[in-house]
């Protein structure tokens, strides 16, 4: 298999534009609805996550299903009737387990509910009972936090790859970096209105890992252009830049085939709160895999034929031609 | 040969130590894995106080350490965050709602004055309990026997000791002074190697306690100081005080103080007297089943992941991915022992870095193996071939590494607990793997060339043209 990536690059552009411009169109909508661009957890805008579990081991506790109903029923009179509930299943398919996410309750106002719900639905465990409040101003600084990390991990690629490449490889770099950026929050801000999935604070953990890894494609594919550039100056730089990717497709493909096996295995076995992160950095690596190949190496090509960089290009045009 | 021989003698150490290191040094795990609270507390400004200083915080966090070793729970984390925040783990607890209640009131300092008629009173029930007692002693100790007069001795003895501890809560009265009047607290050497506690009022707090020692001066009354409601000292004030009392706002307690006990004083006052609200701005409850579950699914996530990688590694390199596979299990073990010996907590998050790290070590064997076998289709000899694998594939791997350390860096710098957690140890293993890459593959592959039967360039590129292989052979 050789891949004429120069040739084909309208079409390499053109599809990573229209799941991108997909991403943005569902963002905008997502904005919309609900005043951010993905449909944010609880870990940014502040609220409580009640998760509760039926204490089984008690005679006739799980003897009638959870009504949710009931339960609807006790958030309303509460005043709390925008909450969102679900009913969560165990193990065995057993419906055992609520999950209420609302906004901040104190102490004594969870106690209540938590008191108010027992009576109506059944005595929980208390060992498997999973509490998260989070106030609106962490919820800020996670999210200032992580956003600071994500540019200052950016600042630092661009220098260390200008050190050790150069100004216009960094900058391309960087590009595909967005582009995998753009396409993973896209995806999420999609499955955000399809499905309601939320982002939480691990989210930004796995843009960051996208960054780190996603670079790690190009920078290999990067060192086989400087390679060829050295060993035959007089090459063009569509067919070094076309070389250098066949000669390390076996790799992308390769490395990039283990890190998903192993994220699918987290995305199986590693429960509910890992399910997401995993589901994001599978987005973001094949994103970034294929980015590395068809973005970042394209680019480079273009913009040095066009500067007319590469490397003697005078005598070049002359004998490569025949 | 020489050099094999040593580096596979240092893999073997390695090995042996990181076992040893894993048996003895269980990884701690974090609260999301092993079940508890995890709660932040926000020390908030007010008008009084408009800035949070190092101080305030300092002292919070007395009041905070007081209150948890008052909830009983084993192995409490407390520490400061950043600037005004206080985390506090509450490793295995039952009941968050009384930790939260209790952690997220305010601390409450104030001065009581022990009352004269509860005082006589609980001395004179305690005189009838010894008198009671003593007669008890003669009933059990009487010839015949006695078992009604003994029940009901008994039943007194009980009611009086009742008594008293109904009558001790009442014993101190507050007198209006609290930690709001109290403006400084602070441990000064006198005479020797003796300690005391500097105390200074504001003007309202100065009269308060002016009036307050004045009244009990003399009279062997004590003056109580209260923290959130238990006494902390108890001291009593001398007489030469009882025509105007302590005057001026400033006051000593001294006694048996050394320097420890005496800040640790200060600081419980100083805790008490700050009038800054906190408020618990984050609970992270976990359940100890669901700790539990998790565990159990990380395992399974990982095993999964790493065979799955294994069997890759054997199905598409041949010999060499057999190697990786081996350098990939030593990985792990090395991994995970640095990880006991750093003290690293394990979260969630932090077994997610780990499996993932394991995905990604395979990187820098896929990146040599791919280039050997590069170099074996150009027609080079094996051995050259397997050497220039690894010397040129040596510039990516530590360009790619490197920029997966700086997304760390950014990470573990800027984000919080569970997050630093995440970036730390992706960060080892990064380090890790390139170590086990460079070292361990290297060292095997090595050996393996050296055995004639296993010198066939078909072993470590299958579709090699035949006009290749005899050369390869070489």
């Amino acid at each position: 298999m050789k891949l004429n990536i120069n040739k084909q690059r309208s079409l390499w552009w053109g599809v990573s534009l229209i799941v991108i411009l997909a991403g943005l169109v569902a963002m905008g909508i997502s904005w919309q609805k609900y005043g951010a661009p993905l449909r944010p957890s609880l870990d940014f805008v502040g609220g409580t996550r009640l998760q509760l579990q039926r204490d089984c081991s008690k005679p006739e506790n799980c003897a009638k299903p959870i009504d949710i109903n009931a339960v609807r029923q006790v958030m309303s009179e509460r005043g709390l009737g925008n909450s969102s509930i679900q009913l969560l299943s165990d193990e065995r398919g057993q419906q055992q387990g609520i999950l209420i996410r609302t906004k901040t309750l104190n102490v004594d106002e969870r106690t209540q509910l938590q008191q108010t719900l027992t009576q109506e639905i059944g005595a929980f465990d208390p060992k498997a009972t999973q509490i998260d409040t989070v106030g609106p101003t962490i919820g800020q600084q996670l999210l200032s936090s992580g956003l600071i990390a994500l540019l200052v991990s950016f600042a630092g690629i661009v220098v260390y790859l200008s050190l050790r490449f150069q100004l216009d490889y960094a900058i391309f770099a960087i590009v595909a970096l967005f582009h995998d950026v753009l396409i993973t929050t896209g995806i999420f801000g999609i499955l955000g209105l399809v499905q309601g999935t939320e982002v939480d604070s691990l989210f930004i953990v796995a843009l960051l890992t996208i960054t780190g890894f996603s670079v790690n494609d190009t920078v290999v594919i990067y060192d086989r252009i400087r390679e060829t550039l050295k060993i035959s100056p007089d090459l063009p730089i569509d067919q070094v830049v076309d070389n250098a990717v066949n000669q390390t497709l076996g790799r992308s493909i390769n490395t990039t085939l283990t890190v998903l096996l192993t994220l699918l295995t987290l995305f199986i076995f590693g429960g509910e709160t890992l399910k997401n992160f995993a589901l994001a950095l599978m987005i973001g690596f094949a994103a970034g895999a294929y980015s590395s190949i068809f973005i970042a190496s394209t680019l480079l090509s273009l913009w040095r034929e066009r500067t007319g960089q590469s490397q003697n290009s005078n005598q070049l045009s002359a004998t490569s031609d025949q | 040969m020489q050099k094999q021989r040593s580096l596979l003698a240092l893999i073997v150490v390695l090995i042996i130590a990181a076992i040893v290191v894993i048996v003895k040094f269980p990884v701690p795990l974090g609260l999301d894995l092993q079940g508890g609270s995890q709660l932040t507390i926000q020390v908030k400004p007010n008008e009084e106080i408009k800035r949070i200083t190092e101080r305030e915080l300092e002292a919070v966090q007395t009041v905070v350490e007081n209150r948890v070793n008052g909830l009983g729970v084993s192995e409490p984390v407390i520490q400061t965050v950043g600037q005004d925040q206080i985390l506090v783990q509450l490793p295995g607890v039952n009941d968050p709602e009384q930790a939260e209640r209790v952690l997220g009131g305010t601390a409450q300092l104030d001065f009581r004055r022990e009352n004269a008629e509860s005082r006589a009173f609980v001395n004179n029930r305690q005189q009838q309990i010894q008198g009671l007692l003593a007669e008890q002693q003669k009933l059990q100790s009487a010839k015949e026997r006695d078992e009604k007069a003994i029940a009901a001795n008994n039943a007194q003895i009980e009611a009086k000791i009742k008594e008293i501890t109904e009558l001790e809560a009442k014993l101190f009265e507050r007198t209006g002074l609290t930690g709001k009047n109290l403006k400084y607290a602070q441990a000064t050497p006198t005479q020797g190697s003796n300690w005391s506690v500097a105390l200074e009022f504001d003007a309202k707090g100065g009269e308060l306690f002016a009036q307050l020692t004045k009244e009990l001066a003399g009279t062997g009354r004590r003056l109580g100081i209260f923290l959130d409601d238990k006494p902390i000292s108890t001291p009593v004030v001398g007489q030469e005080f009882e025509k105007t009392g302590i005057a001026g706002g400033r006051a000593e307690i001294t006694g048996t103080f050394d320097f420890e006990s005496a800040n640790e004083l200060a600081l419980q006052l100083r805790g008490g007297a700050l009038p800054v609200p906190v408020e618990i701005v984050e609970n992270r409850t976990v359940g100890a089943t669901l700790g539990r579950d998790s565990i159990q699914r990380s395992i399974y996530a990982g095993v999964g992941g790493l065979s799955l990688v294994l069997i890759f590694m054997v199905v598409y390199y041949r010999l060499p991915g057999l190697i990786a596979d081996l350098a990939l299990v030593i990985y792990a073990l090395l991994t995970w022992a640095t990880f006991a010996l750093l003290g690293v907590t394990l979260t969630l998050p932090g077994i997610a870095g780990f499996i993932l790290s394991i995905g990604m070590a395979v990187d820098a064997n896929v990146l040599i193996f791919e280039r050997t076998r590069e170099e074996l289709r150009a027609g080079k000899s094996l051995y050259r071939s397997v050497e220039s694998g690894f010397y040129r594939a040596f510039s990516s791997i530590l360009d790619s590494n490197v920029t997966t350390w700086i997304a760390c860096a950014a990470l573990f710098w800027l984000g919080s607990g569970l997050v630093k957690g995440f970036a730390l140890t992706l960060a080892l293993g990064v380090a890790m793997s390139m170590f086990t890459a460079i070292t361990c593959s290297r060292t095997f592959l090595m050996l393996a060339i050296a055995i004639p039967s296993l010198r066939k360039p078909e072993l470590y590129c299958p579709s090699l043209p035949a006009s290749n292989k005899a050369q390869g052979a070489t």
